[in-house]
């Protein structure tokens, strides 16, 4: 068993027209025992960036703590606010800095930069980023979502229709993993609004 | 006599003073008058710019005013280099309690981690004191506002109402007689432009050479931040109809 898999749960990102969307499941488990099923994966840092984090969850809560320090301290030195792709940056580099004794998760990023452009990147978790036009993701049920992801996404989504590509793209993905599921949340961004939606799923 | 005792931080003189802590004391008269009013409703902070030219390019960035959280910011006096230093220090501090244990750092905490920097250096190392000195405004759920000055002793208290830089004594001597703990934070603006004013040396009060910012509730119960803008200073001055100084 990997140290990447104990907890379970994967995270899903895509780029639409002039929207983003984030969305991960809900499960917290201890191996094969699910413990909690309102354990989101996605964190909002400020109002243009998200980031996914699967994998352990230890590290998850942790590393996250970490980056809001990193970005109140950006925002109150800069009188800025940090943009996700300057974030995808910092966070590859503060996982590099853990080279041969890292953090066990894998972040999946996504926000709109100040001129609205859709930004998503994921990395490894020794911080090898990867930039992609489409999608992103991570997790437990990679392989499953890559196929769905594949399949579903086309380019120039609306956030509405963006809602419902990646949320068939993950209920799908994760109903094939054991150790994700029980439920999911969707974060759709766009310039004006920020919306949050929980998905119904099997609970098993 | 004090020659052979004032070159280090590191000696006392004969007499139990610290020459170098009242010398960089001394460096803050040369820095611009700031002056803090706690309200009920909030606190208001008014400092006196030094630097004013109409070519400075100032955007974004300001003399006096310095944030350092959510729910802290702070109005400086002395050495503005050092003041950096030390708001930098201020900001990282108060974001690791927060980091570590997941609420924003009481005031006196952040008060008293400043201050004990500032002391190390009246003490230690053989380096000298830091030239500035703070007013701090924060809000915590402890003892809700609050006020405190700090000197480059490292020496701190908590205040209803005081003054930091060159027109102190004026400030505090004209606050101690018409600041009022029910006064509203409106009208802790007048009477911080008042103070403000007559302690400066000039006879015209320009808007431009003049910092105001509040931390208060706003209607959604939340802490805010304002830092005024040069139109609301203006107005500000407008209403207040003050008599310059003969």
């Amino acid at each position: 068993m990997s140290i990447l898999e104990y907890n379970g749960g994967c995270v899903l990102a895509m780029a639409g027209k002039g929207c983003v969307a984030i969305a991960s499941d809900l499960r917290l488990g201890s191996q094969a025992q699910t413990i909690a099923f309102d354990k989101s994966k996605v964190f909002k840092l400020n109002d243009q960036c998200f980031i996914g984090l699967p994998g352990l969850l230890s590290d998850s809560q942790t590393f996250v703590d970490k980056l809001k320090f990193r970005t109140a301290l950006y925002k109150l030195k800069e009188g800025r606010e940090m943009q996700p792709s300057v974030l995808s940056h910092v966070t590859a580099n503060m996982l590099y800095q853990k080279r041969f004794g890292p953090y066990f998760i894998e972040p999946v990023i996504a926000g709109l930069d100040e001129n609205g452009d859709p930004f998503i990147s994921a990395m490894d978790l020794i911080g090898a980023p990867v930039f992609a036009k489409d999608f992103v993701l991570a997790g437990t049920s990679s392989e499953s979502l890559y196929g769905m992801s594949e399949s579903l996404w086309r380019e120039g989504l609306e956030p509405e229709d963006l809602f419902e590509v990646i949320s068939q793209a993950l209920l799908s993905a994760f109903d094939r993993d054991a150790v994700s599921g029980w439920g999911a949340v969707v974060h759709i961004i766009t310039q004006d609004e920020i919306i949050t939606r929980k998905l119904k799923a099997r609970q098993d | 006599m004090a020659r052979r005792y004032d070159t280090r931080t590191t000696i006392f003189s004969p007499q139990g003073r610290l020459y170098q802590v009242e010398y960089a004391i001394k460096a803050i008269q040369n820095a611009g008058t700031a002056v803090g009013i706690l309200t009920k409703e909030g606190i208001v902070l008014a400092a006196a710019k030094m630097v004013t030219s109409k070519l400075l390019e100032q955007k974004g960035t300001s003399e006096k005013m310095y944030i350092i959280d959510d729910h802290l910011c702070s109005a400086v006096a002395g050495i503005t280099a050092d003041a950096n230093i030390l708001v930098d220090y201020a900001r990282r501090n108060a974001l690791q309690y927060k980091f570590r244990y997941g609420e924003p750092i009481p005031v006196e905490s952040l008060i008293q981690n400043i201050c004990d920097l500032k002391q190390s250096y009246t003490q230690f190392g053989g380096l000298r004191p830091y030239g500035v000195s703070f007013l701090l405004a924060g809000f915590d759920k402890h003892y809700g506002f609050q006020l405190y000055k700090s000197d480059p002793s490292g020496n701190f208290g908590g205040w209803k109402a005081t003054s930091i830089g060159p027109g102190e004594q004026q400030a505090d001597s004209l606050l101690k007689n018409e600041y009022d703990e029910d006064i509203s934070l409106e009208n802790g603006l007048q009477l911080a432009l008042k103070v403000l004013s007559k302690s400066m040396d000039t006879t015209q009060i320009e808007a431009d050479k003049l910092e105001f910012s509040t931390i208060s509730l706003n209607d959604r119960e939340q802490l805010e931040y304002h830092l005024l803008t040069e139109n609301e200073i203006a107005d500000l001055v407008a209403s207040a109809d003050l008599e310059p100084e003969s």
